[in-house]
């Protein structure tokens, strides 16, 4: 009878393990040699102009050491953090505040809900599009508005000030009903019983949300940032369609600068050890959360 | 004297019954709020889809009154933008099949497995959602030159999986984790294999879950600009890939532009709408996890 249930038992397990093997084959064949392939060529000088670059080993830091004294990476990646800390505060607080308003349920507001959702689903390109409507002087309403009130805008994209604000500025319009829905989702579990207690006590709504809500749905926040942060590192359609990188490399964002010296410029080699920096930096944050997610597991449990 | 003492309880009853407008309003201003917010956000989204009915003489028009017209679309029925709309669809579509294919059996093992590596299996998952494309793009395309893979819809399809086949391993294991293993054991003692029984049992109660899955897939696939931007030229090169080519071959012609848009978009939001609930799941795999 045991021997028989440990070969079920066993039987089991080898026919999930059947279930599991195709899917991590497939996985490591498009994840892992990539990744390694990436680095390797992160190593040569690889250029596909010239054939003889393409396993040439003999010096294999010189890209990153280029990428050291390159000035218009080092720029990019000043842009890279002008660009992520501004959108993802304002992802931040904008989500908030809209789930902070919609966590009431009323008819109108539920319907609303599914409304507000819709920045984040269309597909990247066609933001890319709405905004250049928008953001075009003589196609756009909003200059057009802005004209009727007698405080005509210069154009925005041109602008070397105002091109990466408004590069923000979309990418906030597009993002934020990620936070808004992760935020909603962690405000419908807070317990009722402490906020009608605090309000009995006769708790103002900013002495509620300070010390009741915010604290429980701050662990939400940290990860909805964090997640936003991530994805912003990877911003590439809006600055296409929108920018190009331009005026000059105003929005030149590290992810551009490496699409350009690879597929562009035909600098593989250079190209890959910018990407490869990329991977490392995005790894660690998400190691990152990786540790806080595990915490609120821990506490939740 | 006898006034004052009259005029007192009645000041009381009157801040406490009635605690001024404002607050007595509250739902109503937080309703009217939400509707002016919706109207504004969706605003560069409507603007866009009343565009593309408008004619070209009066496309940048404000007049809520006008004669729509479909003469954008049809230019684009006729033109090359069709053919990039059937790649689209069949990328996706594949990508997104494939993925469960491999994927469901695999988060179904995941979930009833007990294997000592599942959390770094996880872990794994995890990075690959969130490493950025060009990390991936630069070894795709040079392997892709050397396998004649470059503008094929094969190509895609097995880039997309990048994305997919992690997605759907993350979003189905909770799926799975939610069916009693109860149904599948007696399921056993019938006499099933431990793949029939989960045919038969498992994988139709988490139906939902996976329709939920198979349509997010659909949409990461379908708005995918730029993996296809440069992995395609012409032959396979879906509908963003083709906006942006005629923007570059013709100028911004913007009724075009703008019937173009509502195309590629209006399956997204339908789906969109159809597992919003489901959403995040999917968006922030590892986030929400379990």
């Amino acid at each position: 009878m045991a021997a028989a249930e440990s070969d079920w038992n066993e039987r089991r397990r080898r026919s999930f393990l059947l279930g599991l093997i195709p899917a991590l084959a497939v996985l490591a064949a498009i994840t892992v040699a990539p990744a390694i392939y990436l680095v390797l060529t992160s190593l040569t000088p690889l250029n596909l102009t010239l054939p003889e670059t393409a396993w040439d080993f003999s010096e294999p830091q010189i890209n990153y050491v280029e990428l050291w004294e390159d000035p218009r990476f080092v720029h990019s990646v000043v842009v890279q953090v002008k660009l992520s800390a501004g959108t993802v505060a304002l992802q931040l607080l904008a989500g908030l505040g809209f789930a902070l308003l919609l966590d009431r349920a009323t008819p109108i507001r539920r319907f609303a809900r599914a409304g507000f959702l819709v920045p984040m689903v269309l597909p990247p390109i066609v933001v890319g599009i709405l905004w250049r409507v928008m953001f075009t002087v003589d196609v756009s309403p909003m200059h057009r508005f802005m004209d009727w009130l007698g405080w005509p805008v210069r154009s925005i994209l041109t602008d070397p000030t105002l091109a990466l604000p408004a590069i923000v500025a979309v990418e906030t319009w597009e993002w934020f009903p990620f936070t808004m829905l992760m935020v909603l989702a962690s405000l419908q579990m807070i317990p009722q019983s402490p906020v009608e207690a605090a309000r009995i006590d006769g708790a103002s709504d900013w002495q509620v949300f300070r010390y009741i809500t915010f604290p429980f749905i701050r662990q939400t926040l940290v990860v909805a940032g964090l997640f936003r942060l991530i994805d912003s590192i990877k911003a590439f359609p809006l600055i296409y369609v929108l920018t190009d990188g331009g005026p000059g490399d105003v929005t030149e964002v590290t992810n551009y600068y490496a699409y350009r010296q690879a597929f562009q410029f035909s600098l593989w080699g250079y190209g890959s050890a910018i990407a490869t920096l990329l991977v490392a930096g995005i790894f660690l944050i998400s190691w990152i959360i990786d540790r806080m997610t595990g915490r609120v597991h821990a506490e939740a449990g | 004297m006898q006034r004052l003492a009259e005029a007192a309880p009645a000041m009381a009853s009157h801040a406490s019954a009635e605690p001024g407008w404002f607050t007595r309003h509250r739902r109503l201003l937080g309703d009217a709020a939400t509707l002016v917010l919706l109207a504004l956000v969706l605003f560069p989204f409507i603007w866009l889809v009343q565009m593309s009915f408008r004619p070209n003489r009066d496309i940048f028009g404000y007049d809520l009154l006008f004669t729509p017209t479909l003469v954008h679309y049809r230019s684009l029925w006729t033109g090359a933008f069709s053919a990039s709309f059937v790649n689209s669809t069949i990328t996706s579509v594949a990508s997104t099949a494939l993925a469960l294919l491999i994927g469901v059996p695999a988060a179904y093992a995941l979930s009833r497995g007990n294997f000592r590596s599942s959390r770094r299996i996880a872990l794994w998952i995890l990075a690959t959602r969130m490493a950025p494309p060009i990390a991936f793009t630069i070894p795709f395309f040079l392997a892709y030159r050397f396998l004649g893979l470059l503008d094929t819809h094969v190509g895609l399809i097995l880039i997309y999986l990048t994305f997919n086949l992690a997605l759907v391993i993350w979003m189905m294991q909770p799926f799975f984790d939610g069916v009693p293993r109860e149904l599948e054991e007696a399921a056993w003692i019938d006499g099933c294999g431990v793949w029939q029984a989960f045919r038969v049992v498992t994988l139709p109660l988490a139906s939902p879950g996976l329709a939920a899955t198979a349509v997010i897939c659909f949409i990461l696939s379908w708005n995918d600009f730029f993996y296809a931007l440069i992995l395609t030229r012409t032959n396979a090169s879906t509908a963003p890939v083709a906006i942006v080519n005629f923007i570059q071959y013709t100028g911004w012609e913007w009724g075009r532009i703008a019937a173009a848009g509502t195309l590629v978009m209006l399956p997204v939001v339908v789906f969109a709408m159809l597992v919003r609930n489901y959403l995040i799941r999917g968006l922030a795999a590892g986030g929400s996890k379990e």
